[in-house]
């Protein structure tokens, strides 16, 4: 009898194990097990012809980060694009949220939703159809040739701005969302109680609605200084080979080069960055701004 | 007067914004109707692109591809990750919140790093073949922590006093899940399968590492037009598919929703 109560309460106990196993073991085997794998081949030695010598090295890390310039520019590089676009995405995004949010009426969702649409389209698609409108030849180019407001072509593919304007244009809804949460989730009589007490509109939003969308913010900023600092695509396609991010020297050693423990370094360093920045951001927005992401 | 000065900036940075994330996306949609093959001025109007379209074998079997892969991802991902949801939310055990933070990993981590990660653990470590098998397992990854966050965040609104009562009232495990927690968690499930179905369909990043030789889907075919600047016009018209997709998704979101609403 007590035997079959203590088997019962076990059983109780490790209920749990059916849900979250099956998660766990694919985390373990698919996520933890890749990650360790290349931490581990970061830190060995790059043989004469690409492949890894079974011997320890921080050779690696020493050449991305200070020996050939140009590997140690493109992982600064990454840093300043993904604050810039940050930054913009901000300057656009929080007027945006903040419009739907006390203007959209009945119609919020349809405007939230039209915020989302894009984002849930081909990654490729996006990069092209805005490569297609500003590049050259481009439609954009074209018309404002034939209507005789420029007299030669702008080209601005290929150049750090493009690529930045790539970047803005693809992560630009992933700050939209976590604001606009942030602003439902403001208590009204707060806003209220500020006016009662006498504060202007402009004083009321700089002292009550921007500190409690400070999640919000942070959630954003999370969603696309983070996925702006991994970005390849962007800079691949629409920098052509010419403006090169972290994301790019990845690829660029794996799949062209076949230097494993090179890219592995790189993308350790890449993720100790991320990991970092993450820790930051929420540090600075508190738990809501992890809240906001999910 | 000073409100309305406010207000009117702030229209029209919001205007602005969605000129931009839309304006690139709807040109495109019309430019699929153009005539003309390379040039990006305006013809005529035709839909030859889209009968080009069903002619074009590769093409067809790209998107017969991603389907295939799309499908079983969505599956196997809804199932563990709504599972892991369900538990997540219902049970306390020891490293609760580490497993919560571990599913994070995968997705706010860039994808060029996790998938360069399997793409080296799959060729060098365990030795499965680069094509169908590393890319359903590599899209499981990255899409079961959306399902997850999904189920977590419905959770909370279910009535699992429904539960409860149907094991007070004596049906064992198996039955109350087959006839209450399922249906319960059925908006969850669904609202997750929409997602990642979308998700795995137009992903590029982490099937281009894993791919190989063989399985091109549709996302590395438009990508290996656009290098080669292969008919681009024909590009716009698959394009517009991806947008349309998402769209009609979005839609049933809608429709379901509307319908869940009158039901309760």
């Amino acid at each position: 009898m007590a035997a079959s109560k203590t088997g019962m309460k076990i059983k109780t106990k490790l209920r749990f194990l059916p849900t979250v196993g099956p998660i766990s073991i694919w985390i373990v085997l698919f996520v933890f097990a890749p990650v360790a794998v290349i931490v581990f081949i970061s830190f060995l030695a790059t043989g004469p012809a690409g492949g890894i010598l079974p011997k320890f090295s921080v050779e690696n890390y020493r050449f991305l980060l200070f020996g050939e310039s140009e590997y140690g520019r493109a992982v600064l590089r990454s840093i300043l694009y993904a604050f810039v676009t940050n930054m913009a995405c901000l300057f656009v995004g929080f007027p945006m949220a903040y419009w739907i949010s006390k203007y959209g009426g009945k119609f919020k969702a349809l405007f939230l939703f039209l915020v989302i649409v894009p984002s849930w389209s081909c990654y490729i698609v996006r990069i092209y159809a805005l490569k297609q409108l500003v590049g050259y030849p481009g439609i954009l180019n074209d018309f404002l040739l034939s209507i005789g407001l420029i007299s030669s072509p702008i080209n601005i593919l290929y150049t750090p701005a493009a690529v930045v304007l790539g970047l803005i244009y693809i992560w630009l809804p992933f700050m939209v969302l976590p604001i606009f949460a942030s602003l439902e989730g403001i208590n009204p009589a707060l806003l209220e109680a500020s006016l009662d007490l006498g504060a202007t509109p402009r004083w009321q939003f700089l002292t009550v609605t921007l500190p409690l969308t400070k999640g919000g913010i942070f959630g954003g900023t999370i969603l696309t200084f983070i996925p702006a600092l991994g970005d390849w695509l962007v800079p691949l396609l629409i920098g052509g080979n010419r403006v090169w991010m972290a994301g790019n020297l990845i690829e660029h050693f794996l799949v062209v080069r076949g230097k494993i423990a090179m890219a592995s370094s790189m993308a350790v360093i890449l993720t100790a960055a991320v990991v970092l920045l993450i820790y930051m951001f929420i540090k600075l927005g508190g738990e809501e701004s992890m809240e906001r992401i999910v | 007067m000073k409100v309305l000065n406010a207000r009117k900036i702030n229209s029209l940075f919001t205007i602005v914004g969605y000129l931009f994330i839309w304006g690139p996306i709807v040109v495109l949609g019309i430019f699929s109707f153009n005539a003309s093959a390379y040039g990006v001025k305006w013809e005529a109007l035709t839909l030859k692109w889209y009968v080009d379209l069903f002619h074009t074998p590769a093409i067809l079997k790209a998107v017969l591809r991603s389907l295939l892969i799309a499908s079983i991802t969505t599956i196997i991902a809804t199932v563990i990750g709504t599972l892991a949801g369900y538990g997540l939310y219902k049970y306390k055990f020891f490293g609760r919140r580490a497993l919560r933070m571990s599913v994070l990993l995968p997705i706010t981590v860039p994808y060029v790093i996790m998938a360069g990660a399997l793409l080296v653990y799959f060729t060098r470590i365990v030795h499965i073949p680069l094509g169908y098998l590393a890319i359903i397992i590599a899209h499981i990854s990255f899409s079961a922590p959306l399902a997850v966050f999904v189920t977590l965040g419905r959770m909370q609104r279910i009535n699992w006093s429904l539960e409860e009562a149907s094991l007070d009232l004596g049906a064992n495990t198996v039955t109350t899940w087959r006839k209450v927690t399922i249906p319960l968690l059925l908006p969850a499930i669904f609202a997750s399968a929409v997602l990642i179905f979308p998700w795995s369909f137009n992903d590029f990043t982490v099937t281009y590492f894993v791919a190989g030789v063989g399985t091109t889907t549709l996302p590395l075919y438009l990508f290996s037009m656009l290098e080669y600047s292969l008919k681009p016009v024909l590009i716009n018209a698959i394009s517009l598919i991806f947008i349309i997709m998402p769209i009609f998704l979005i839609f049933l979101i809608y429709l379901y929703k509307g319908g869940f609403k009158q039901k309760t």
